[in-house]
């Protein structure tokens, strides 16, 4: 084989799968309350894990083989099947030290990166965005969808990131009027925005920056309006708001994360129902999100994430429900993952007390995801100390 | 004093246009109707000046609305309606410079509600800010120092004698008088001991004398026994303080970046009238740099100055419930601010999301969406000139004649055509500007 020119490697690396870094993104799903990672990722032939859980076990006929010692929830099918595709990283015994287990402290702690100081004047992905404020400049560089607070962890002391409730949002509104005379201003905005630069530093950064927000509103009209998810999602609220994120990026929109919750994991009496719910919502939800991006050539752009502020207790209280725990699992889906399972189950009988403890620091998952995924440092988000995992 | 020199020295006197008046109007305010700049535009700058400084009669109406607004606000509970309340003032205050600097040390001292949890704290520190806003900036920091609202902020009764801690010390040297690189870590340690005991109860500021370290502290070369009130006063003897604060000012007022020696003469104006803010402004807005080319249009307009603006401009009544909702959702959620950092503003600002949020709400605006405006047609000059200098005060090369060709040919009534052209102003970037 003769030289090629450098252009026609980049192609070919493109081809292959390998995107500029600037084009991943990063999906964020918090599950709010505190997953039971133990009936999630389940040790179905651990004696231990049935003689703490006599209501609560998972049947080892029924869970969902992921090798001889774990299975999943058995209403998690979606995830079974991403995991056949090798799409699945499942990261265990994720955790930090000293854990707390009050709902709001802990979830700072998984919001702030900050275990040791409360101090929420910022994010970690806020701190990222702050300290890469050159490349972001009036761009969006996250979005919050379904929350009507900015979650912490986008919080920024510097870079204002919106939150949405749905693609209207996103959309340029023209007020009532005759349809020509909409039609007319609409082509007027951008032409009197698209102007050559004045030398006024502030205008013509207001000028650029109008351009793209109408460029950007009038492409998610049109993604919107036509848009074909390749697969249905799930009538639940988590399939709804990622079939808006898939909408966003298919726009091209330019955020680098997005950040949506699925509530109610508290579950602290008659879990069992209640959990099944949950997780079916998850798995269901994630699964058809995973499909459509595919489908839509972006399966190796999108990595999505899951986490929550602690696990369960080993132990099942008395109302069939688990208190507040410590360590979890953390889910990463997406074609860029190493599928598998990384780390081994916490042991059920080395507990802290009474909770599974953790060995991997959820700071080293941040640092997988900002270096090895976003491209970004991961210093002004969690320190030196804590070094990526191999999970992408 | 001598009076001031250089940049800040007076602008020289007439050539007074409208558009130096709205210039003024829309900096100290929170924009300027065409009424407002009628009659600043014939008063002239020294006495639109003397109106916006001294303490203006408020109209019966406020009189009657304010309270009211205040104790549905104290019943409920609720900070949406304390943010209603406070954005009434702004709207309709005689003395909207007053609201204007209530919202800079807002910004300054920035405390959030969110773990406050109690209007009437966050009343009682907003009224603090309003009473010195044109007072004097030493007792605005003393009175923060034992600001409730700050205590709870900050942790203060955290902040005990065997273990110390150095929120309160770290931001009033940080972000309230000093800025970062004026002090060492170990003037926070030693400021922290100085602040212990310093404590809420029953809702009030009270000195537990049990947790009140006596030993000796050292702060800026100074050991004795330091209490919080002398390290208030060690930070503002310290040379950093009125630098910080002109800092502050020039940002809010004039431009977004203010050179070393706007901000060098700006300080020693401050030091000179020994924080008292009232002549301070004067002189700033009175400054040659205030009105000259680099300090117009130089401000992209805070979600406050952009939504008000807008109505004040147009005649209109904002629904305040809405008119908060809607600043938070462009990024400046009043009375909870993200940090205590506050806004940084500027640039940040805008992204395209906001940008398009700022758009849609002109078009809201515009169909009577989040409160009255003025019927236009009952305006006998509008059209393109008028409402360019309205709201923009500035020449749009090559704008103009295309709005105008719109306005003329667009179909429908006189007011929906004048309505689409107000869209049009308002939806250029230049209206982003201030």
């Amino acid at each position: 084989m003769g030289t090629r020119p450098a252009a026609l490697f980049a192609r070919a690396a493109e081809q292959a799968g390998k995107p500029d870094p600037d084009g991943r993104i990063l999906v964020l799903v918090q599950l709010a309350g505190g997953n039971d990672g133990l009936n999630t990722v389940v040790p179905f032939d651990n004696d231990e894990y049935r003689r703490q859980r006599p209501s609560l076990a998972l049947g080892k006929g029924a869970v969902l083989r992921l090798n001889d010692e774990l299975g999943l929830h058995p209403s998690m099918g979606g995830f079974k099947e991403l995991h056949e595709d090798g799409a699945l990283a499942v990261v265990q015994g994720v955790g930090y030290p000293n854990p707390n287990r009050s709902h709001f402290r802990s979830m700072d702690i998984w919001h702030t990166a900050r275990p040791s100081v409360e101090d929420k004047r910022d994010g970690w992905l806020g701190r990222t965005f702050d300290a890469n404020t050159g490349q972001i400049e009036g761009k969006v560089p996250a979005i919050a969808l379904g929350t009507g607070r900015l979650p912490l962890a986008l919080v920024s002391t510097r870079v204002t990131i919106p939150t949405i409730k749905s693609l209207k949002d996103y959309q340029l509104q023209m007020g009532d009027g005759h349809a020509g005379n909409l039609r007319k201003r609409r082509q007027l905005m951008r032409e009197l925005a698209n102007k050559p630069a004045t030398g006024e530093a502030e205008l013509d950064f207001l000028r650029r920056t109008s351009v793209t927000a109408l460029d950007t509103a009038a492409r998610l009209k049109k993604v919107a309006g036509g848009y074909k998810s390749i697969g249905e999602y799930p009538q639940n609220g988590l399939g709804q708001r990622l079939k808006t994120v898939a909408q966003l990026i298919q726009a091209d929109l330019g955020a680098r994360v997005y950040f949506v919750t699925l509530n109610g994991f508290d579950t602290h009496a008659d879990q069992l129902g209640a959990h099944t719910a949950l997780v079916t919502e998850l798995s269901t939800a994630l699964r058809a999100f995973y499909n459509d991006l595919k489908g839509h050539g972006l399966g190796q752009r999108v990595l999505t994430a899951t986490f929550s502020e602690f696990g369960r207790r080993v132990k099942e209280n008395g109302s069939l429900g688990t208190d507040h725990g410590v360590a979890g699992p953390m889910f990463l889906v997406g074609d860029a993952v190493k599928g598998g399972i990384h780390g081994a189950h916490p042991s059920l009988k080395d507990l802290d007390q009474g909770d599974l403890k953790h060995h991997t620091d959820f700071r080293r998952v941040y640092a997988t995801m900002l270096e090895n995924w976003l491209g970004w440092p991961a210093k002004a988000a969690v320190g030196d100390a804590f070094k990526p995992l191999d999970l992408v | 004093m001598s009076k001031p020199t250089g940049n800040l020295g007076a602008r020289a006197p007439g050539g007074w246009t409208r558009r130096d008046a709205t210039h003024l109007l829309w900096r100290a305010q929170f924009g300027a109707s065409g009424a407002e700049i009628a009659r600043a535009t014939r008063d002239g700058l020294t006495k639109t000046l003397d109106r916006l400084l001294s303490p203006q009669t408020e109209s019966g109406e406020f009189q009657a609305t304010e309270p009211l607004l205040r104790e549905a606000a104290y019943n409920s509970g609720g900070i949406g309606d304390l943010k209603a309340w406070w954005l009434h003032r702004m709207h309709y205050s005689a003395n909207p410079l007053r609201e204007r600097l209530t919202l800079l040390w807002h910004n300054h001292f920035a405390t959030s509600n969110a773990k406050v949890r109690s209007v009437p704290a966050m009343a009682a520190q907003n009224d603090l800010m309003r009473r010195e806003s044109l007072g004097n900036f030493r007792r605005l920091l003393h009175g923060m120092a034992k600001d409730v609202a700050m205590l709870i902020w900050l942790d203060s009764n955290a902040n005990r004698k065997r273990q110390a801690n150095e929120n309160f010390a770290r931001e009033v040297m940080e972000l309230f008088s000093l800025g970062e690189g004026n002090y060492t870590e170990d003037d926070i340690k030693q400021a922290a001991r100085a602040f212990t005991g310093w404590h809420v109860r029953d809702d009030a500021f009270w000195f537990n004398q049990l947790q009140h370290d006596t030993g000796d502290k050292t702060l800026f070369g100074n050991t004795r026994n330091l209490d919080g009130g002398d390290v208030v006063d060690l930070c503002l003897a310290h040379e950093a303080c009125p630098r910080f604060l002109a800092y502050k000012l020039l940002r809010a007022f004039v431009l977004e970046t203010p050179s070393a020696e706007m901000i060098g003469s700006l300080a020693e104006r401050i030091r000179g009238h020994d924080f008292e803010m009232a002549p301070v402004m004067r002189e700033l807005l009175a400054s040659k740099l205030f009105f000259s080319d680099t300090a117009r249009h130089a401000v992209i307009k805070s979600p406050v100055q952009l939504v008000l603006g807008a109505f004040r401009a147009l005649g209109g009544r904002p629904n305040l419930q809405a008119a908060g909702q809607l600043m938070a959702q462009l990024g400046q959620d009043i009375l909870e601010p993200p940090t205590v950092k506050g806004w940084e503003g500027g640039r940040l600002w805008i992204t395209s999301a906001t940008l398009l949020q700022r758009n849609n709400f002109v078009a809201a605006l515009l169909n009577n969406k989040l409160g009255n405006i003025d019927e236009p047609a009952k305006q006998p000059k509008a059209g393109t000139d008028f409402y360019a200098e309205l709201l923009l005060a500035r020449d749009v090369p090559g704008g103009r004649a295309r709005m105008e060709k719109y306005f003329t040919t667009a179909s429908g009534s006189r007011n929906e055509r004048l309505r689409g052209l107000m869209h049009l102003v308002m939806t250029l970037p230049e209206f982003q500007l201030t």
